[in-house]
Protein backbone atom coordinates (compact mmCIF):
# COMPACT_ATOMS: atom_id res chain seq x y z
CA UNK A 1 0.00 0.00 0.00
CA UNK A 2 2.98 1.99 1.04
CA UNK A 3 4.30 1.13 -2.34
CA UNK A 4 1.44 2.15 -4.29
CA UNK A 5 1.48 5.81 -2.50
CA UNK A 6 5.13 6.76 -3.07
CA UNK A 7 4.53 5.42 -6.96
CA UNK A 8 1.04 7.78 -6.79
CA UNK A 9 3.28 10.73 -6.05
CA UNK A 10 6.05 9.86 -8.38
CA UNK A 11 3.63 9.27 -11.09
CA UNK A 12 1.61 12.73 -10.08
CA UNK A 13 5.34 14.60 -9.95
CA UNK A 14 5.66 13.69 -13.68
CA UNK A 15 2.26 14.67 -14.71
CA UNK A 16 3.07 18.50 -13.09
CA UNK A 17 6.45 18.28 -15.12
CA UNK A 18 4.78 17.29 -18.72
CA UNK A 19 1.35 18.41 -18.84
CA UNK A 20 1.62 22.24 -18.14
CA UNK A 21 3.43 22.71 -21.56
CA UNK A 22 1.67 20.39 -23.49
CA UNK A 23 -1.61 22.16 -22.63
CA UNK A 24 -0.20 26.14 -22.92
CA UNK A 25 1.81 25.91 -26.46
CA UNK A 26 0.13 26.41 -29.36
CA UNK A 27 1.09 27.27 -33.06
CA UNK A 28 -1.29 30.00 -33.24
CA UNK A 29 -3.95 32.33 -31.81
CA UNK A 30 -6.78 29.97 -33.08
CA UNK A 31 -7.22 26.25 -31.54
CA UNK A 32 -4.27 24.24 -33.02
CA UNK A 33 -4.84 20.75 -33.75
CA UNK A 34 -5.01 17.79 -31.52
CA UNK A 35 -1.64 17.73 -30.12
CA UNK A 36 0.39 14.07 -30.59
CA UNK A 37 0.71 12.29 -27.38
CA UNK A 38 3.75 12.94 -25.33
CA UNK A 39 5.83 9.57 -24.75
CA UNK A 40 4.41 8.71 -20.76
CA UNK A 41 7.89 7.64 -19.83
CA UNK A 42 9.60 11.10 -19.71
CA UNK A 43 8.70 13.50 -17.13
CA UNK A 44 10.25 16.22 -19.35
CA UNK A 45 8.25 14.96 -22.38
CA UNK A 46 6.21 17.58 -24.75
CA UNK A 47 3.82 16.79 -27.10
CA UNK A 48 4.76 17.73 -30.74
CA UNK A 49 2.33 20.36 -31.95
CA UNK A 50 2.01 19.92 -35.72
CA UNK A 51 1.23 23.22 -37.87
CA UNK A 52 -2.40 23.62 -37.99
CA UNK A 53 -2.60 22.26 -41.48
CA UNK A 54 -0.33 20.61 -44.21
CA UNK A 55 1.76 23.20 -45.33
CA UNK A 56 3.89 22.23 -48.55
CA UNK A 57 6.65 25.17 -47.56
CA UNK A 58 8.29 27.25 -44.80
CA UNK A 59 7.13 30.33 -46.68
CA UNK A 60 3.32 29.43 -46.70
CA UNK A 61 3.73 28.05 -42.91
CA UNK A 62 4.84 31.25 -41.58
CA UNK A 63 2.52 33.60 -43.47
CA UNK A 64 -0.21 31.70 -42.48
CA UNK A 65 0.62 32.07 -38.68
CA UNK A 66 1.12 35.77 -39.54
CA UNK A 67 -1.94 36.50 -41.39
CA UNK A 68 -4.11 34.56 -38.52
CA UNK A 69 -2.25 36.83 -36.19
CA UNK A 70 -3.47 39.39 -38.38
CA UNK A 71 0.14 40.74 -39.27
CA UNK A 72 1.20 40.18 -35.39
CA UNK A 73 1.98 41.95 -32.07
CA UNK A 74 4.33 44.79 -32.43
CA UNK A 75 6.58 44.85 -29.09
CA UNK A 76 8.01 47.75 -27.51
CA UNK A 77 11.92 47.55 -25.40
CA UNK A 78 9.31 47.41 -22.05
CA UNK A 79 6.82 44.89 -23.36
CA UNK A 80 8.86 42.55 -25.44
CA UNK A 81 9.07 39.34 -23.62
CA UNK A 82 12.12 38.82 -21.37
CA UNK A 83 13.98 35.49 -21.52
CA UNK A 84 17.30 36.55 -19.65
CA UNK A 85 19.43 34.41 -18.20
CA UNK A 86 21.47 31.24 -18.64
CA UNK A 87 19.63 28.18 -20.23
CA UNK A 88 20.46 24.54 -21.07
CA UNK A 89 18.74 22.21 -23.45
CA UNK A 90 16.31 19.48 -21.79
CA UNK A 91 14.00 16.98 -23.64
CA UNK A 92 13.48 16.92 -27.29
CA UNK A 93 11.73 14.73 -29.40
CA UNK A 94 14.12 14.66 -32.13
CA UNK A 95 17.45 13.56 -31.37
CA UNK A 96 19.24 12.25 -28.16
CA UNK A 97 17.67 14.01 -24.91
CA UNK A 98 14.43 12.42 -25.11
CA UNK A 99 15.00 8.91 -26.24
CA UNK A 100 12.83 8.57 -28.83
CA UNK A 101 13.30 10.07 -32.32
CA UNK A 102 11.48 10.39 -35.59
CA UNK A 103 14.44 8.52 -37.52
CA UNK A 104 14.38 5.50 -35.30
CA UNK A 105 12.04 2.92 -34.64
CA UNK A 106 10.76 2.52 -31.48
CA UNK A 107 13.64 3.60 -28.44
CA UNK A 108 16.59 5.28 -30.21
CA UNK A 109 20.21 3.84 -29.41
CA UNK A 110 21.28 5.35 -25.93
CA UNK A 111 23.59 7.44 -25.85
CA UNK A 112 24.94 8.07 -29.20
CA UNK A 113 26.07 4.59 -30.06
CA UNK A 114 25.81 2.66 -32.74
CA UNK A 115 22.72 0.48 -33.34
CA UNK A 116 19.04 0.91 -33.91
CA UNK A 117 16.55 0.42 -36.45
CA UNK A 118 16.50 3.24 -38.67
CA UNK A 119 12.95 4.20 -39.67
CA UNK A 120 11.99 4.50 -43.17
CA UNK A 121 9.55 6.51 -44.85
CA UNK A 122 10.65 9.85 -43.11
CA UNK A 123 13.72 10.40 -45.03
CA UNK A 124 13.97 10.56 -49.01
CA UNK A 125 15.20 7.17 -50.64
CA UNK A 126 18.87 8.95 -51.44
CA UNK A 127 18.97 10.36 -47.70
CA UNK A 128 17.58 7.17 -46.55
CA UNK A 129 20.58 5.70 -47.98
CA UNK A 130 23.22 8.01 -46.90
CA UNK A 131 21.41 7.70 -43.16
CA UNK A 132 21.43 3.84 -43.11
CA UNK A 133 25.18 4.09 -44.47
CA UNK A 134 26.30 6.34 -41.58
CA UNK A 135 24.75 4.41 -39.17
CA UNK A 136 27.22 1.16 -40.36
CA UNK A 137 29.98 3.11 -39.96
CA UNK A 138 29.69 3.89 -36.85
CA UNK A 139 29.18 -0.10 -35.70
CA UNK A 140 32.94 -0.80 -35.33
CA UNK A 141 33.34 2.33 -33.19
CA UNK A 142 29.80 2.39 -31.28
CA UNK A 143 29.68 6.23 -32.64
CA UNK A 144 30.35 8.16 -35.24
CA UNK A 145 33.99 8.45 -36.04
CA UNK A 146 34.48 11.55 -36.78
CA UNK A 147 32.21 14.84 -36.09
CA UNK A 148 31.97 17.70 -38.10
CA UNK A 149 32.60 20.05 -34.97
CA UNK A 150 35.72 18.63 -34.19
CA UNK A 151 37.55 21.57 -36.25
CA UNK A 152 34.57 24.03 -34.46
CA UNK A 153 32.20 24.05 -37.64
CA UNK A 154 28.98 25.86 -36.87
CA UNK A 155 26.09 23.61 -35.84
CA UNK A 156 23.89 25.08 -37.58
CA UNK A 157 20.29 25.62 -36.45
CA UNK A 158 19.02 22.15 -35.91
CA UNK A 159 21.87 21.04 -33.99
CA UNK A 160 21.90 24.52 -32.45
CA UNK A 161 18.62 23.58 -30.98
CA UNK A 162 19.80 20.74 -29.04
CA UNK A 163 23.50 20.97 -28.14
CA UNK A 164 25.00 21.15 -24.73
CA UNK A 165 26.41 24.05 -23.67
CA UNK A 166 24.69 27.21 -22.47
CA UNK A 167 22.33 29.83 -24.24
CA UNK A 168 21.01 32.96 -23.76
CA UNK A 169 18.64 34.72 -25.34
CA UNK A 170 17.93 38.43 -25.75
CA UNK A 171 14.77 39.94 -27.17
CA UNK A 172 14.43 43.27 -28.29
CA UNK A 173 11.91 44.77 -30.27
CA UNK A 174 13.91 45.01 -33.77
CA UNK A 175 16.04 41.64 -33.16
CA UNK A 176 16.31 38.71 -30.89
CA UNK A 177 19.83 37.50 -30.45
CA UNK A 178 20.10 34.10 -29.48
CA UNK A 179 23.72 33.24 -28.29
CA UNK A 180 25.15 29.32 -27.80
CA UNK A 181 28.79 29.43 -26.39
CA UNK A 182 29.59 26.01 -28.11
CA UNK A 183 31.62 27.62 -31.22
CA UNK A 184 30.43 31.49 -30.76
CA UNK A 185 27.39 30.88 -32.70
CA UNK A 186 24.87 33.19 -32.74
CA UNK A 187 21.44 33.83 -34.24
CA UNK A 188 19.79 36.83 -35.29
CA UNK A 189 15.98 36.93 -35.76
CA UNK A 190 14.96 39.72 -37.81
CA UNK A 191 11.30 40.90 -36.36
CA UNK A 192 8.98 42.38 -38.54
CA UNK A 193 11.31 42.43 -41.46
CA UNK A 194 11.51 40.49 -44.71
CA UNK A 195 14.18 37.95 -45.45
CA UNK A 196 17.67 39.79 -46.93
CA UNK A 197 20.55 38.02 -48.92
CA UNK A 198 23.28 40.03 -50.26
CA UNK A 199 25.87 37.22 -49.03
CA UNK A 200 24.78 35.45 -52.84
CA UNK A 201 25.72 32.30 -50.73
CA UNK A 202 24.36 30.20 -47.63
CA UNK A 203 24.91 30.39 -44.41
CA UNK A 204 25.46 28.22 -41.42
CA UNK A 205 22.50 29.51 -39.39
CA UNK A 206 21.06 31.27 -42.76
CA UNK A 207 18.58 33.73 -42.24
CA UNK A 208 15.90 34.11 -39.79
CA UNK A 209 12.97 37.06 -39.58
CA UNK A 210 9.97 36.37 -37.16
CA UNK A 211 6.84 38.12 -35.73
CA UNK A 212 5.36 37.87 -32.18
CA UNK A 213 1.93 36.86 -31.54
CA UNK A 214 1.65 38.26 -27.58
CA UNK A 215 4.10 36.44 -26.02
CA UNK A 216 5.07 33.59 -28.73
CA UNK A 217 7.59 34.17 -31.20
CA UNK A 218 7.55 32.84 -34.48
CA UNK A 219 10.71 32.90 -36.55
CA UNK A 220 11.25 31.24 -40.36
CA UNK A 221 14.96 30.79 -41.32
CA UNK A 222 15.80 30.35 -44.64
CA UNK A 223 19.68 30.02 -46.13
CA UNK A 224 21.42 27.61 -44.50
CA UNK A 225 24.31 25.11 -45.21
CA UNK A 226 23.77 21.36 -45.03
CA UNK A 227 24.66 20.01 -42.11
CA UNK A 228 22.89 17.05 -39.28
CA UNK A 229 20.17 16.84 -36.35
CA UNK A 230 23.55 15.56 -34.44
CA UNK A 231 25.82 13.37 -34.49
CA UNK A 232 24.60 9.63 -35.39
CA UNK A 233 22.03 11.43 -36.99
CA UNK A 234 20.97 12.14 -40.74
CA UNK A 235 22.07 14.93 -42.88
CA UNK A 236 19.62 17.73 -44.46
CA UNK A 237 20.13 19.50 -47.39
CA UNK A 238 21.03 23.12 -48.10
CA UNK A 239 17.46 23.50 -48.90
CA UNK A 240 16.24 22.66 -45.71
CA UNK A 241 13.98 25.81 -44.10
CA UNK A 242 12.43 25.93 -40.42
CA UNK A 243 9.14 27.23 -39.10
CA UNK A 244 9.95 27.61 -35.25
CA UNK A 245 7.48 28.29 -32.53
CA UNK A 246 8.43 29.69 -29.29
CA UNK A 247 7.14 30.38 -25.50
CA UNK A 248 8.43 30.54 -22.03
CA UNK A 249 6.21 28.21 -20.22
CA UNK A 250 6.16 28.22 -16.05
CA UNK A 251 5.54 24.77 -15.10
CA UNK A 252 2.98 23.94 -12.41
CA UNK A 253 6.22 23.05 -9.82
CA UNK A 254 7.38 26.52 -10.85
CA UNK A 255 10.13 25.58 -13.42
CA UNK A 256 10.44 27.77 -16.42
CA UNK A 257 11.41 26.10 -20.09
CA UNK A 258 11.38 27.58 -22.95
CA UNK A 259 9.86 25.36 -25.48
CA UNK A 260 10.06 25.31 -29.23
CA UNK A 261 7.48 23.65 -31.76
CA UNK A 262 9.86 23.30 -34.91
CA UNK A 263 8.70 22.04 -38.57
CA UNK A 264 11.73 21.29 -41.05
CA UNK A 265 10.84 21.78 -44.46
CA UNK A 266 13.46 20.34 -47.15
CA UNK A 267 12.31 18.55 -50.09
CA UNK A 268 15.66 17.22 -50.87
CA UNK A 269 16.42 15.11 -48.03
CA UNK A 270 12.22 14.90 -46.11
CA UNK A 271 9.59 13.00 -47.57
CA UNK A 272 7.43 14.99 -46.22
CA UNK A 273 7.74 18.24 -43.55
CA UNK A 274 8.65 16.99 -40.16
CA UNK A 275 7.47 18.45 -36.84
CA UNK A 276 9.17 18.13 -33.78
CA UNK A 277 9.54 20.60 -30.35
CA UNK A 278 13.03 21.18 -28.48
CA UNK A 279 13.17 22.65 -25.05
CA UNK A 280 15.50 24.69 -22.61
CA UNK A 281 15.34 24.61 -18.69
CA UNK A 282 17.10 27.31 -16.77
CA UNK A 283 20.76 26.36 -15.83
CA UNK A 284 20.53 27.64 -12.58
CA UNK A 285 23.56 26.18 -10.71
CA UNK A 286 25.63 27.45 -13.40
CA UNK A 287 24.40 31.08 -12.85
CA UNK A 288 25.16 30.59 -8.75
CA UNK A 289 28.38 29.60 -10.06
CA UNK A 290 28.92 32.50 -11.89
CA UNK A 291 29.53 31.42 -15.26
CA UNK A 292 30.28 33.42 -18.03
CA UNK A 293 30.04 32.94 -21.38
CA UNK A 294 33.65 33.57 -22.83
CA UNK A 295 34.63 33.67 -26.28
CA UNK A 296 35.07 29.76 -27.84
CA UNK A 297 38.83 29.56 -28.97
CA UNK A 298 38.89 26.70 -30.98
CA UNK A 299 42.08 26.02 -30.59
CA UNK A 300 42.44 25.43 -26.62
CA UNK A 301 40.04 22.57 -27.90
CA UNK A 302 43.30 20.92 -29.72
CA UNK A 303 40.66 18.32 -31.38
CA UNK A 304 41.61 17.59 -35.01
CA UNK A 305 40.97 15.15 -37.67
CA UNK A 306 42.81 12.21 -37.00
CA UNK A 307 44.16 9.36 -39.14
CA UNK A 308 41.51 6.98 -40.79
CA UNK A 309 39.02 9.86 -40.56
CA UNK A 310 38.60 9.82 -37.24
CA UNK A 311 38.11 12.86 -34.33
CA UNK A 312 41.64 13.06 -32.51
CA UNK A 313 43.43 15.20 -30.15
CA UNK A 314 46.62 17.16 -30.57
CA UNK A 315 48.65 17.14 -26.76
CA UNK A 316 51.22 19.12 -25.77
CA UNK A 317 54.54 19.63 -27.19
CA UNK A 318 53.20 18.30 -30.38
CA UNK A 319 53.58 18.97 -33.95
CA UNK A 320 52.83 22.80 -34.29
CA UNK A 321 54.37 26.10 -33.08
CA UNK A 322 53.29 27.84 -29.59
CA UNK A 323 50.12 30.25 -29.66
CA UNK A 324 52.01 33.19 -29.64
CA UNK A 325 54.68 31.86 -32.49
CA UNK A 326 51.76 31.64 -34.65
CA UNK A 327 49.68 34.66 -34.10
CA UNK A 328 53.06 36.99 -34.38
CA UNK A 329 55.32 35.40 -36.46
CA UNK A 330 57.28 38.97 -36.83
CA UNK A 331 57.98 39.16 -32.72
CA UNK A 332 60.58 37.31 -31.05
CA UNK A 333 59.18 33.46 -29.99
CA UNK A 334 60.42 34.57 -26.32
CA UNK A 335 58.93 38.01 -25.81
CA UNK A 336 57.55 38.18 -22.02
CA UNK A 337 53.88 38.19 -21.19
CA UNK A 338 52.73 36.55 -24.42
CA UNK A 339 50.80 33.48 -23.08
CA UNK A 340 47.09 33.27 -22.70
CA UNK A 341 47.32 33.98 -19.67
CA UNK A 342 50.36 35.10 -16.73
CA UNK A 343 52.10 32.17 -15.30
CA UNK A 344 51.57 29.83 -18.14
CA UNK A 345 54.64 28.04 -19.53
CA UNK A 346 54.99 28.54 -23.23
CA UNK A 347 54.28 24.79 -23.92
CA UNK A 348 50.76 25.40 -22.22
CA UNK A 349 49.74 26.95 -25.50
CA UNK A 350 51.17 24.45 -27.82
CA UNK A 351 47.83 23.51 -29.37
CA UNK A 352 48.48 25.85 -32.52
CA UNK A 353 47.78 24.89 -36.66
CA UNK A 354 50.53 22.58 -37.99
CA UNK A 355 52.93 25.52 -39.82
CA UNK A 356 52.33 25.19 -43.67
CA UNK A 357 55.80 24.36 -44.59
CA UNK A 358 55.39 21.25 -42.62
CA UNK B 1 0.51 13.23 2.43
CA UNK B 2 3.10 16.23 2.59
CA UNK B 3 6.02 13.93 2.57
CA UNK B 4 4.30 12.76 -0.80
CA UNK B 5 3.68 15.23 -2.03
CA UNK B 6 7.17 16.73 -1.87
CA UNK B 7 8.53 13.37 -3.30
CA UNK B 8 6.24 13.97 -5.92
CA UNK B 9 7.64 17.50 -6.59
CA UNK B 10 11.20 16.12 -6.12
CA UNK B 11 10.54 13.82 -8.84
CA UNK B 12 9.76 16.36 -11.14
CA UNK B 13 12.52 18.15 -10.05
CA UNK B 14 15.18 15.54 -10.75
CA UNK B 15 13.87 15.23 -14.09
CA UNK B 16 14.73 18.92 -14.87
CA UNK B 17 18.57 19.22 -14.51
CA UNK B 18 20.04 18.26 -18.04
CA UNK B 19 23.89 17.27 -17.82
CA UNK B 20 25.93 17.72 -20.58
CA UNK B 21 27.80 14.70 -21.17
CA UNK B 22 27.89 14.64 -24.63
CA UNK B 23 30.33 17.02 -26.21
CA UNK B 24 30.71 18.55 -29.63
CA UNK B 25 32.89 16.06 -30.99
CA UNK B 26 33.18 12.39 -31.20
CA UNK B 27 34.98 10.18 -28.50
CA UNK B 28 36.16 7.27 -30.55
CA UNK B 29 39.80 7.52 -30.20
CA UNK B 30 39.39 6.57 -26.17
CA UNK B 31 39.29 3.03 -25.77
CA UNK B 32 36.23 3.18 -22.81
CA UNK B 33 37.06 -0.59 -21.92
CA UNK B 34 40.09 0.53 -20.28
CA UNK B 35 41.01 2.86 -17.02
CA UNK B 36 44.46 3.26 -16.30
CA UNK B 37 45.63 5.45 -13.17
CA UNK B 38 48.48 8.26 -14.05
CA UNK B 39 50.26 10.06 -11.43
CA UNK B 40 52.12 13.10 -11.89
CA UNK B 41 51.62 17.42 -10.53
CA UNK B 42 49.64 19.59 -12.46
CA UNK B 43 51.52 21.50 -15.39
CA UNK B 44 48.20 23.26 -16.37
CA UNK B 45 44.32 22.53 -15.44
CA UNK B 46 42.81 24.58 -18.56
CA UNK B 47 39.09 25.16 -17.72
CA UNK B 48 37.78 26.56 -21.18
CA UNK B 49 35.48 25.17 -23.77
CA UNK B 50 34.74 22.89 -26.02
CA UNK B 51 36.72 21.10 -23.57
CA UNK B 52 38.93 21.04 -20.31
CA UNK B 53 42.22 19.20 -20.12
CA UNK B 54 44.21 18.16 -17.12
CA UNK B 55 47.69 18.15 -18.34
CA UNK B 56 50.16 16.88 -15.66
CA UNK B 57 54.23 15.52 -15.78
CA UNK B 58 54.81 12.81 -14.01
CA UNK B 59 58.30 11.62 -11.97
CA UNK B 60 59.64 10.81 -15.56
CA UNK B 61 58.98 14.34 -16.69
CA UNK B 62 56.53 12.52 -19.39
CA UNK B 63 53.83 15.02 -20.05
CA UNK B 64 50.01 13.42 -19.82
CA UNK B 65 47.12 15.67 -21.43
CA UNK B 66 43.14 14.61 -20.28
CA UNK B 67 40.10 15.94 -22.07
CA UNK B 68 37.50 16.49 -19.99
CA UNK B 69 33.74 17.47 -19.75
CA UNK B 70 32.97 21.39 -20.60
CA UNK B 71 33.33 24.16 -17.70
CA UNK B 72 29.15 24.52 -17.34
CA UNK B 73 29.10 20.74 -16.88
CA UNK B 74 31.91 20.80 -13.97
CA UNK B 75 30.14 23.38 -12.49
CA UNK B 76 26.98 21.49 -11.64
CA UNK B 77 29.02 18.54 -9.94
CA UNK B 78 29.85 17.54 -6.39
CA UNK B 79 32.50 18.65 -5.69
CA UNK B 80 32.02 21.31 -7.80
CA UNK B 81 35.65 22.21 -10.32
CA UNK B 82 36.30 25.82 -11.47
CA UNK B 83 39.23 26.99 -12.83
CA UNK B 84 40.95 27.43 -9.51
CA UNK B 85 40.12 24.27 -8.35
CA UNK B 86 43.63 22.19 -9.21
CA UNK B 87 46.48 24.89 -9.13
CA UNK B 88 49.80 24.44 -11.09
CA UNK B 89 52.15 21.82 -9.23
CA UNK B 90 49.71 19.98 -6.79
CA UNK B 91 49.85 16.55 -6.52
CA UNK B 92 47.20 14.53 -8.39
CA UNK B 93 46.10 11.14 -9.78
CA UNK B 94 44.14 11.11 -12.44
CA UNK B 95 42.02 7.59 -14.09
CA UNK B 96 41.59 8.09 -17.41
CA UNK B 97 40.60 6.07 -20.56
CA UNK B 98 43.50 6.03 -22.91
CA UNK B 99 44.21 7.01 -26.39
CA UNK B 100 43.81 4.56 -28.71
CA UNK B 101 46.61 5.29 -30.73
CA UNK B 102 48.96 5.18 -27.46
CA UNK B 103 49.94 8.49 -27.00
CA UNK B 104 50.37 10.27 -23.38
CA UNK B 105 46.61 11.19 -23.25
CA UNK B 106 42.69 10.04 -22.68
CA UNK B 107 39.77 10.62 -21.60
CA UNK B 108 38.95 11.87 -17.70
CA UNK B 109 37.57 9.99 -15.74
CA UNK B 110 38.46 10.43 -12.30
CA UNK B 111 41.03 13.32 -10.21
CA UNK B 112 41.87 11.90 -7.36
CA UNK B 113 43.65 14.85 -5.24
CA UNK B 114 46.33 14.31 -2.49
CA UNK B 115 43.52 14.76 0.25
CA UNK B 116 42.14 12.07 -1.19
CA UNK B 117 39.35 13.88 -2.76
CA UNK B 118 37.93 12.87 -5.93
CA UNK B 119 36.61 14.53 -8.84
CA UNK B 120 34.10 13.58 -11.63
CA UNK B 121 35.45 15.56 -15.03
CA UNK B 122 34.31 13.03 -17.57
CA UNK B 123 32.37 13.57 -20.51
CA UNK B 124 31.04 10.53 -22.55
CA UNK B 125 34.73 9.37 -23.40
CA UNK B 126 35.16 7.85 -20.05
CA UNK B 127 32.91 5.98 -17.59
CA UNK B 128 35.55 5.56 -14.66
CA UNK B 129 33.27 8.09 -12.85
CA UNK B 130 30.90 5.04 -12.12
CA UNK B 131 33.60 4.02 -9.77
CA UNK B 132 34.16 7.32 -8.39
CA UNK B 133 33.60 6.01 -4.81
CA UNK B 134 36.19 3.28 -5.24
CA UNK B 135 38.82 4.63 -7.09
CA UNK B 136 40.04 7.14 -4.03
CA UNK B 137 40.82 3.51 -2.08
CA UNK B 138 41.87 1.49 -4.97
CA UNK B 139 44.50 4.18 -6.02
CA UNK B 140 45.35 4.17 -2.08
CA UNK B 141 46.26 0.75 -2.50
CA UNK B 142 48.66 1.20 -5.38
CA UNK B 143 45.93 -0.26 -8.70
CA UNK B 144 47.47 1.00 -11.57
CA UNK B 145 44.25 0.32 -13.51
CA UNK B 146 41.00 -0.89 -13.09
CA UNK B 147 41.84 -4.53 -14.51
CA UNK B 148 44.19 -4.44 -11.89
CA UNK B 149 41.68 -3.23 -8.94
CA UNK B 150 39.20 -6.18 -10.29
CA UNK B 151 41.94 -8.70 -9.52
CA UNK B 152 43.14 -7.07 -6.41
CA UNK B 153 39.46 -6.95 -5.20
CA UNK B 154 38.30 -10.12 -6.53
CA UNK B 155 35.36 -8.57 -9.05
CA UNK B 156 34.49 -10.09 -11.81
Amino acid sequence: MKTKKVFGAFALGLLLAASAPVLSLAQTPTPPAAPAPAPAANPLAVAVVPPPRAFKTAEEHFNYLKRQANGGTRHTYESVPKWEGLWEASWNSIALRGGVSPFFVGPIPPGLTAGGVVAEGVLTPEYEAAFKQRREHMIPFNEQPYDRLTTCEATGVPRWLLEPYVREWVNTPDQSWWLNDLANETRRVYVDQDHKNIDGAHSPTGDSIGFWINDTLVVWTNDMWPADYFRGYPPFSNEMEIVEVYKLVTEANGMQRLIAQVTFYDPVSLLKPLSGVYTWVKAAAIEDAGYRMRHWDCNTGAQVRGENDTTSIRLPGEEGRSWHEMRNPDLPADLSGQTQSPDQFDFDTVFGQKPANQ
Amino acid sequence: MNKLLAFALAAAAIAAPVTMAYAHHSFSMFNPDVEDVIQGKVVRWAFNSPHTFMIIEDAEGVVWAFEGAAPPSLLGRSPQMTGDTFKTGDEISVVSCPLRDGRNGGAAGVFVTADGTAYNPSDAGCRANQRIANWPAWIAKGYKSLEEAKAGEGIK
